[in-house]
């Protein structure tokens, strides 16, 4: 899927190989900073990303991956597991309104 | 700071690497569930058997069972349960009990091919027959599918895979063994540290070694392969790095990411600060190599898989006297990783930022 509105994510999903360790980090970070919005923020391995993930996030070096496994999802690359610009935009986008578009890595 | 990014991969790259990634992903992910079990495995030989802390043979009783029959039944389980459900999960695990009888190492790998192979035959059996099933008669043929299949599988677990499995974990022990006599295995790093930032290191930490890591432990009591991929020193190297000679824009969310890496044992965290300038996977080749010369050196090993690779988990993991060798070794790690993404950092610099765009050998 090529993007969403971010008013209507009603799921963000933070991939990573295992779901076990960096996705649950940025998960934990994602929903304390999306505490007031009507959205559930959950982890998982890249390989089982739930069906119904409005918002798929993910390392570029995985994205190949997410995608393949979640052609309904739009989904986010990001490069940095810290402060990342593409995660920030994806965050404004679901408190504030405006365009998330499936971006990053191959 | 996009500027600072590498490139993505050319396309075909990526498919390449998707796809080892997918493989590695489904071998790791039969195992990391079931970490927790690992950890009590290790946590209960540090303490009972006869070198360790508490020695007490009434309690050591558990070790071998717990390592022969119940770690591989759970990685059984784990690995028909991505199969194909709670049903796959169930003959797998049924079918792993055949391969672990009679074996005198943990049949991790046979597991890994007996659980997902069993669960698929039994998917195979499920598409035939839900579609002819007469109503009432559900439950009596889903049960008896599946304990058919269940029996049939663990059968062939004793007769046939088991045996061939145990010839190839006997062959890739006899690889090892032999890379350690010749002291070949700080070339390991070559491989290890690379595959790493590709998001490789689940796979080859749970994938690969761990396996070979525990058949290895639960003879000698501990096992250096579980320092080859788990080592914190090289990433926290390659962050201090970092926040000495990186670009200024990047430092602040050093300190963060060392912690994070360091402690919290979440090795990702510097995988992106290596893709950003690919040269720096130097860095981490030089170091995870210097650090496997001095666990090697000092004779250091865990008992179990530290994971997350956190040195808190070193530290817990570590048997009796081994500590010294396990410390040396992530601080030689850490200091020639530093010392060289140093040198990397500053003549990338040198150079001009120009370096940092291009992608280098740590694509391959």
């Amino acid at each position: 899927m090529t993007g969403i509105d971010g008013r209507n994510v009603r799921k963000v999903v933070v991939a990573c190989d295992a779901g076990m360790g960096s996705s649950v980090m940025l998960a934990g970070q994602l929903r304390r900073q999306l505490g007031s919005c009507p959205v559930v923020v959950e982890h998982h391995p890249v390989g089982a990303i739930p069906a119904d993930a409005d918002v798929v996030l993910c390392h570029t070096a995985l994205t190949a991956r997410a995608r393949s496994r979640a052609p309904g999802s739009v989904v986010v690359g990001f490069r940095l597991f810290l402060g990342d610009p593409a995660v920030a935009r994806v965050v404004t986008a679901v408190r504030t309104g405006g365009r998330v578009d499936d971006a990053g890595g191959s | 700071m996009a500027e600072l990014y590498a490139p993505a991969p050319a396309a075909g790259d990526a498919g390449f690497k998707a796809r080892v990634q997918r493989f590695g992903g489904h071998l790791a992910g039969m195992v990391m569930p079931n970490i927790a079990a690992f950890i009590a495995w290790g946590l209960i030989t540090a303490l009972f058997i006869p070198d360790g802390w508490l020695p007490n043979e009434q309690l050591a009783v558990l070790v071998d069972p717990t390592v022969h029959v119940l770690l591989p039944v759970l990685i059984g389980y784990t690995g028909g349960r991505m199969v194909h459900g709670q049903r796959g999960a169930v003959v797998g695990a049924v079918a792993t009990v055949g391969v672990v009888v009679g074996a005198d190492s943990p049949m991790f790998f046979g597991a890994m091919v007996a659980g997902p192979l069993t669960a698929y035959l039994l998917k195979l059996v499920d598409r035939a027959t839900t579609e002819r099933v007469r109503p009432g008669f559900e439950m009596l043929i889903d049960n008896f599918t599946a304990g058919i299949v269940g029996a049939l599988a663990a059968i062939a677990g004793v007769l046939a895979i088991g045996p061939v499995m145990r010839v190839f974990t006997d062959a890739a022990g006899a690889g090892v063994d032999a890379l350690i006599r010749h002291d070949l295995l700080p070339a390991a790093a070559l491989l290890i540290e690379p595959a790493k930032v590709l998001f490789l290191n689940n796979a080859i930490n749970h994938g690969v070694l761990g396996p070979l890591g525990v058949a290895e432990s639960a003879e000698t009591g501990r096992s250096i392969l579980f320092l080859l991929e788990t080592n914190p020193g090289p990433g926290l190297g390659i962050l201090l790095a970092y926040l000495c000679f990186g670009p200024r824009a990047l430092r602040p969310s050093v300190p963060a990411a060392t912690a994070i890496q360091f402690l919290g044992g979440i090795h990702e965290i510097y995988f992106p600060y290596v893709l950003m300038k690919p040269s720096l996977v130097g860095a981490a080749i030089a170091g995870g190599g210097a650090g496997i010369v001095t666990f090697m050196v000092t004779g250091a090993g865990l008992v179990a898989t530290p994971s997350p690779g956190s040195i808190f988990a070193y530290l817990a993991n570590s048997p009796r006297g081994a500590h010294p060798g396990v410390l040396a070794g992530v601080v030689v790690a850490t200091g020639v990783s530093f010392a060289v993404g140093s040198l990397l950092l500053g003549l990338g610099r040198r150079d001009g930022d120009e370096d940092a765009g291009r992608t280098g050998g740590a694509e391959r």
